[in-house]
């Protein structure tokens, strides 16, 4: 009964007019750059931050929630109707999607994508709103040692999921808390890594390090290569799945969405690798599994479900705990820190118009993005046929407006072209960005929590053992981290590895 | 023996060494009572022994194996970008917004895949335009004015 006029609570502040008015702002761009190759949820975020500085918290916070979700629903049109992935979480999707458009199925494939998001993603705010009460009342009773072990673990899972090599992601969360510990000592104010200068003492900017490093890279890369894009000009026809379609996809939504809300509240999972395990999941499980990859919709409803649920179960250890399990949840949480609220178990509490308004502002958004997405396909098509030519110079345009108006300083440009430049690079020697990025919002955290915890127990790094949740993330880190050395663990870690890059 | 690793874990160890150093000179305190260099410095040993752990894996690998430097036949065209995009933030300050924003947009226009004359300027003063309109008079950024002082 609490839940639900908890609920109504929400309601009420999601349907003001303004917020409304955001969440459907938020869920178009999100739509929009899912569609677009080239900037994904991260960029548009950070690029539409200094927008909302203007608004109230709530309104903002539902307009960046709206591009993320948006995101993912844009992803899926351009992987079944190019075979280019909008979005990392859609590379999945291409492989029976784009088989069905080929095959003259183009409508039912796009219609199942958006119906499977919708139902996944309103499964997974109905999951979040039941998960996230009972455990910000957990996290009450977090300290210090807890906090710190549960960061660790975070950072110590996105790592061992990351491409390739383990080595090269530990390196690069350890480069990310450099940066982060980059300015004013939060204990003592000492300045640290500032170089004398004064853009540095107040840190290095996340927006400028994650556009760099996820904008101006990714372009960077792409004008290197050409993007050959072949849009299906025949007009789609038969929209609507067919009665056999939703048999055959039902079990397929179920699972996805299951699948890819528990990965999502993982630290360090997310959509990407719920689309890749629920396609696998799917695939096994299939009486005829040599159908996947030639136009099962399956195929394409699985991924999709699990993508859109993931985003649900993402917000979960935001909300409840304060720690954001991936990069997209890092900015969401520089934006509450921006607009003056801290996430966290006492933030239900403390601005219940917030949490609830922003769980509310879910469901608002999905019917909105299903009503959306069905009727402007056509629309998302031309947007798809604009050249990258044309495109690659607005993008940078968009990336330069977006750092500089978060700060009104010239000298975060040139960080962002530094980390475009760095980020390029990453990629040609085979390092990943993610941990870094993670590594950079929870270093801070981290240093923060590990002080205090060793001022509290005077040295006696025993405390981190003896208080059980802290002994448990810190046991299951120590696992993860030992786990490649050991032949058969490490060859199944790589084989994750590898099936999501390939 | 894998060229693109050893480079980068060289790059990646130096990195590391300096962050021990500063992190030294920060103090690091005691374990009861840690100082400003205390993380700085156990991380800075981290990344200089995982360098270590990247650059022997790479002595080990034999030639060809593992993550090899690509670059595309157009990386002239990624120079060119990165160039423009410096050349935009020195002269933002002094040449203003509108001004900047225009001269970048025709040299990405026109120096990566050539468009027309026509296409690129109209292109780029549109752009730049509707970019400042959006940005500066509608959602009230406050974009630098420059010598021509458009605000």
């Amino acid at each position: 009964m609490e839940l639900l006029q908890q609920l109504g609570l929400g309601f009420a502040v999601a349907l003001q007019p303004q917020n409304l008015f955001y969440c459907f702002l938020g869920v178009f761009i999100g739509t929009l750059i899912g569609v677009l190759p080239g900037i994904g949820p991260v960029g548009a975020m950070s690029l539409l931050l200094p927008a909302t500085f203007k608004v109230a918290p709530e309104a903002a916070i539902i307009m960046l929630a709206g591009i993320y979700y948006g995101a993912m629903y844009g992803g899926s049109t351009t992987s079944i109707l190019v075979n280019i992935p909008g979005e990392a979480a859609s590379v999945v999707t291409c492989l029976d999607g784009y088989q069905m458009a080929r095959q003259g199925r183009a409508g039912p494939a796009l219609a199942m994508a958006a119906f499977g998001s919708f139902i996944a993603g309103t499964l997974s705010i109905v999951g979040l709103m039941l998960l996230a009460p009972p455990l910000s009342r957990v996290a009450i009773a977090f300290g210090p040692p807890e906090y710190f072990s549960l960061m660790v673990l975070g950072l110590t899972i996105l790592i061992y999921l990351a491409h390739g090599s383990m080595a090269k992601a530990l390196l690069l969360a350890a480069v990310g808390i450099v940066l982060g510990l980059v300015g004013l000592d939060s204990i003592n104010a000492r300045p640290r890594l500032t170089f004398d200068r004064m853009e540095l003492v107040d840190g290095v900017g996340l927006v400028p390090i994650v556009m760099g490093l996820f904008g101006v890279a990714e372009v960077l890369l792409n004008i290197e290569e050409t993007i050959k894009r072949e849009v299906f000009d025949t007009k789609i026809r038969g929209l609507l799945p067919s009665a056999a379609d939703w048999v055959a996809s039902r079990w397929a939504l179920v699972r996805g969405s299951l699948v890819g809300f528990f990965l999502g509240i993982l630290p360090g999972g997310g959509a990407v690798i719920a689309s890749f395990l629920s396609y696998a999941l799917e695939k096994r499980l299939s009486k005829h599994p040599e159908r996947f990859g030639k136009g099962a919709i399956e195929g394409v409803a699985a991924p999709e479900a699990a993508n859109n649920a993931a985003t649900g179960g993402a917000f979960i250890p935001l909300l409840t705990l304060g720690v954001p399990p991936n990069v997209v949840m890092a900015l969401l949480l520089g934006a509450f820190m921006i607009h003056g609220v801290q996430p966290g178990p006492l933030m239900m509490k403390q601005n219940p118009g917030l949490f609830w308004g922003i769980i509310a502002s879910m469901y608002i958004g999905n019917l909105m993005l299903l009503i959306l997405n069905l009727p402007l396909i056509g629309i998302w098509v031309q947007v798809l046929k604009i050249p990258y030519r044309i495109l690659f110079p607005l993008i940078l345009l968009f990336c330069l407006i977006g750092v500089y108006t978060v700060s009104n300083a010239i000298f975060d440009i040139y960080v962002m072209i530094a980390f475009g430049v760095v980020g390029y690079l990453m990629k040609k020697f085979a390092y990943e960005p993610a941990p870094l990025v993670l590594a950079f919002v929870l270093g801070p955290l981290l240093e923060n929590n590990l002080r205090k915890s060793l001022i509290l127990s005077q040295g006696d790094f025993a405390l981190f053992f003896t208080r059980p949740i802290s002994a448990v993330c810190l046991t299951l880190t120590l696992v993860l981290l030992v786990s490649p050395l050991v032949p058969q663990l490490g060859k199944k870690r790589q084989a994750i590895a590898l099936e999501e890059v390939s | 023996m894998n060229r693109a690793d050893i480079a980068s874990s060289l790059f990646w160890g130096a990195v590391g060494a300096y962050v021990c150093s500063a992190g030294w000179a920060l103090e690091l305190g005691s374990v009861r009572d840690p100082g400003s260099g205390f993380l700085l410095f156990w991380i800075g040993v981290i990344m200089v022994g995982l360098s270590l752990g990247i650059f022997a894996g790479a002595l080990r690998r034999r030639a060809g194996e593992g993550p090899q430097l690509a670059f595309g036949a157009r990386w002239r065209r990624v120079v060119l970008v990165v160039a423009a995009l410096f050349a935009y933030a020195w002269a933002l300050g002094w040449l203003g917004f509108v001004a900047t924003t225009v001269v970048l947009l025709v040299v990405l226009f026109k120096g990566v895949e050539p468009q027309r004359w026509s296409v690129a300027l109209a292109g780029a003063v549109a752009s730049a335009l509707v970019a400042y309109a959006v940005f500066q008079l509608w959602l009230g950024a406050q974009l630098p004015a420059g010598v021509f002082e458009l605000r």
